[in-house]
């Protein structure tokens, strides 16, 4: 008889090993699930941009009022300046979990989260 | 005219014992098929069972050919040849083998015992795995978003390789008692 035994010591390290890759796959690919990936900008009536939220960058979008500057900045995303009279878009502050909305009504400008797990299908206020 | 001398194809008593474990190997390969499956890409890949035992009775060369010989004609028999699922299954089977042959070399390295059919079934089925989302990636969706599945899968892979090891190391005690 060569080997009787079902596990050799080498064979439990692996164990152990895939015991502890396994938890970290799921914290890495699973933590803060509710984290938005990108978002979607409507101008007025035009089609829906998506614009990704990993790149940090600045984006102008023309409304009917003038200029509004949208900022992307560590996976989040806010109305910086926006010709809109009460300013409630900017006061909107950061947007970063999915389906989080922020809104320029005056400039017809709307900034939605889209994640991978929606918490939301619509919202009606 | 001169009938053309019969075509002999001779094969040696390897190829017979090849080809005999392949036919085991696909037999388990076709029979899984009909299995129920609670995710797609999740299955418990007993006929590794095979190519495990033929790795550690056998050598690497042998494993080789009886998990190519499983992918090619299972897929033919289960009419899959050429399909994206085909593809799926030759890249877990090339993953796993290349694992498997870093891991058959660098055994004798390892003090004590080395690796048993266990170990190498958990490597071999991460592997598996990882190949095939590597290609699902590249070939069928080109979306980052495949990788959420990462964890799930491979925890059946981690789950179902324990199994088809401690199967693998059961089937070798018995092989080598006699």
């Amino acid at each position: 008889m060569i080997r009787t035994k079902i596990l050799t010591s080498a064979d439990i390290i692996v164990i152990c090993a895939a015991l502890v890759l396994l938890p970290w796959l799921y914290s890495h690919f699973w933590g803060d699930g509710s984290q938005g990936e990108t978002a979607r900008i409507q101008v007025a009536d035009q089609t829906p941009m998506i614009i990704p939220l990993q790149h940090s960058q600045r984006y102008t979008f023309d409304g009917p009022l003038g200029s509004s500057i949208i900022e992307v900045q560590d996976g989040r995303i806010r109305f910086v300046e926006s010709p809109c009279r009460n300013q409630l878009c900017v006061h909107s502050g950061w947007l970063q979990n999915d389906a989080e909305f922020a809104a320029c009504l005056p400039n017809l400008i709307s900034i939605t989260i889209a994640g991978r797990n929606p918490r939301f299908d619509s919202i009606n206020f | 005219m001169t009938q053309p001398p019969p075509l002999r194809l001779h094969s040696t008593p390897d190829d017979r014992r090849i080809a005999a474990l392949a036919a085991l190997a696909i037999a388990i390969h076709v029979l899984e098929t009909a299995l129920p499956s609670p995710l797609p890409g999740v299955k418990p890949g007993l006929a590794n069972v095979i190519t495990l035992v033929v790795l550690l009775q056998y050598g690497w060369r042998d494993a080789v050919w009886v998990s190519l010989l499983r992918v090619f004609a299972g897929s033919l028999l289960i009419g899959s040849f050429l399909t994206p699922t085909f593809a799926l299954s030759l890249a877990g089977a090339c993953a796993s083998l290349a694992v498997l042959g870093l891991a058959w070399r660098l055994n004798p390295l390892i003090p004590g015992q080395g690796l048993g059919a266990v170990g190498f079934s958990i490597l071999a089925a991460l592997a598996h795995m990882g190949g095939q989302l590597i290609i699902a990636r590249l070939l069928i969706i080109p979306h980052d978003g495949l990788f959420h599945l990462l964890p799930v899968l491979m925890t059946a892979a981690v789950l179902f390789g324990i199994v088809s090891g401690i199967i693998s190391q059961s089937i070798l005690i018995h092989i080598r008692q006699e």
